[in-house]
């Protein structure tokens, strides 16, 4: 029987973006051969997006790997540890452009199914219920009927019912 | 690939023996059982090598700097870079040079030239380590007194004390990258080393970019690991009630009250008693509990909370563009709760 996918709830390394935001994937590796046909786009990626790439992504390691007749493949490392392997054989440059930059966004969590798409380690800002959670004491000394504690509505539904009734009639009269 | 011209047929055949060997597992053993074409050989020779590697145990953990794709001078840059701070190479490379490490490199010249003492330019990390670990325990204290300025100094001590034990500075460390880089001649590199290197990242930033840069550095990485914390649940108070009785005195209030204000489900085990504490007929403090032993501590701990202002309902700590706004007054300290039993000690030895 295959493992099964592991789940978990949605985290964030380190509060990212609270204090400032680190870019998690630490460093790519371009592994691609020079003269097999499918590391073509692999290439011409190379040759004509990779400059700009870590011109503006200085925080990101890029290494160029040629192995000889191997299928290309991106490797992205993470801050936490994690490794990320994507092969990309006959892979045109345009989509290795977008693969590329998908690896550099994501934040390296383990793959896993999330239970929901919020989690909160706070889920109650009052604290353990109890049957006279804000309650206020001074009801316990207080005299009812009183005129400064509303207990109810000032005008029941019934009550507001019979003054309409009341006023039809009035009208019809 | 099999379209391909045949100049690549040589890789191909030297590619599929190599998949071979490499795929030893005992699922590729079993799924070519049948298959007469198959040599015969070469199930017991897997199989065999599959063995030998599981006796062997899991492989031992190599530093990242071994591999064929590293270049430490890239790394170096794109550590700062990664983290939005300009420092000089020569001083990040010092923070992650290790005193360790430095002997080691030192004793390998001195064994391969015997008596020569070598040219190293090495420089170890200690003075940036100290000058980081002054700084980040400084600045913690200042930003917490001024968030919490009538927190006693006891209380931001453990805080601060949490905030710089070496499991948490370690764990900062990790999750920054800076594993991969240190210098040092322990490996895997243990806490303390990566505590040591966060503080030594930190005297270096210090040293490049200025103190306020490196306080900013603080702010952003170590004082965000109190989200989610309650400060309270760091510092213990022995005996709450009698702080509270310490305390009311000092600031010339009534004495603390004690008095049940709702109880239900007596002798079940389902009882709730809440206690308030009254001074000068002034709700300070209000707790539920399953006896009113309990609740009376819990509404102590809760009075003492509101006196500090670290009830749970406080404003949270600024980070991010508020925290860049923040004018800390480095000088201030808060009061000691040493001050309010010594009070006390003082008055019941002269009467």
């Amino acid at each position: 029987m295959a493992g099964r996918i592991p789940s978990g709830f949605i985290k964030s390394a380190l509060h990212n973006g609270v204090g400032r935001y680190v870019n998690q994937c630490q460093r790519i590796t371009l592994k691609f051969c020079k003269e097999h046909g499918d590391s073509r786009g692999m290439r011409d990626f190379i040759e004509q997006e990779l400059l700009d790439f870590t011109r503006s992504n200085p925080g990101v390691v890029m290494y160029l790997q040629p192995r000889r007749h191997r299928k290309p493949v991106i490797v992205a490392e993470y801050l936490n540890g994690y490794k990320e392997n994507l092969y990309v054989p006959n892979y045109p440059k345009d989509e290795i452009c977008k693969w590329v930059e998908h690896l550099r966004c994501k934040q390296g969590m383990t793959p896993m199914r999330l239970r929901k798409y919020q989690h909160t380690d706070n889920p109650s800002i009052q604290g353990i219920w109890n049957p006279f959670t804000n309650k206020d004491p001074s009801a316990n000394v207080t005299t009812y009927p009183n005129p400064n504690v509303r207990v109810s509505a000032p005008e029941s539904a019934t009550d507001r019912l019979l003054k309409l009734a009341q006023e039809l009639r009035e009208k019809d009269n | 690939m099999a379209s391909f011209s045949g100049m690549c047929t040589c890789g191909q055949v030297l590619n599929k023996s190599r998949v071979f060997l490499n795929r030893i597992s005992p699922s590729t053993v079993t799924a070519h059982r049948g298959i007469h074409s198959r040599k015969r050989h070469i199930k017991p020779l897997l199989l065999q090598l599959y063995n030998r590697r599981i006796k062997e145990g899991p492989v031992p953990e190599e530093p990242r700097s071994s591999w064929l794709n590293w270049n430490f001078d890239a790394e170096l840059y794109a550590f700062g870079k990664r983290l939005g701070e300009e420092f000089t190479d020569s001083t990040l490379k010092k923070a992650f040079t290790h005193r360790s490490f430095v002997e080691k490199e030192q004793s390998k010249i001195q064994d391969s030239f015997e008596g020569d003492e070598g040219l190293l330019d090495f420089q170890s990390n200690e003075d940036l380590i100290s000058s980081g670990m002054t700084l980040i325990s400084d600045y913690i204290k200042a930003y917490l007194r001024h968030h919490y300025p009538s927190f006693p100094e006891e209380g931001i001590s453990a805080v601060h004390d949490y905030l710089t034990t070496d499991e948490l500075l370690a764990y900062i460390a990790l999750n920054i990258g800076i594993k991969d880089l240190i210098l040092s001649a322990d490996f895997p590199a243990s806490e303390e080393t990566l505590s040591k290197t966060f503080q030594a990242v930190v005297g270096a930033l210090a040293h490049d970019q200025g103190m306020e840069r490196a306080e900013l550095f603080v702010q952003d990485f170590v004082l965000t690991q109190l989200i989610g914390k309650d400060i309270n649940e760091m510092w213990s108070i022995v005996n709450p009630m009698g702080v509270l009785v310490n305390i009311l005195q000092k600031q010339e209030r009534g004495g603390p009250e004690p008095r049940l204000l709702f109880q239900s489900g007596q002798k079940s085990i389902l009882s709730v008693y809440v206690v308030g504490i009254y001074s000068d007929k002034e709700l300070i403090g209000q707790a539920p509990g399953e006896t009113p032993t309990i609740a009376e501590e819990m509404a102590a701990v809760d009075a003492l909370k509101r006196l500090f202002s670290t009830e749970d309902c406080r404003t949270p700590l600024s980070y991010g563009d508020k925290g860049r706004k923040l004018h800390i007054d480095r000088n201030s300290e808060n009061p000691k709760l040493q001050n309010y039993v010594e009070l006390k000690e003082v008055e019941e030895a002269s009467s």
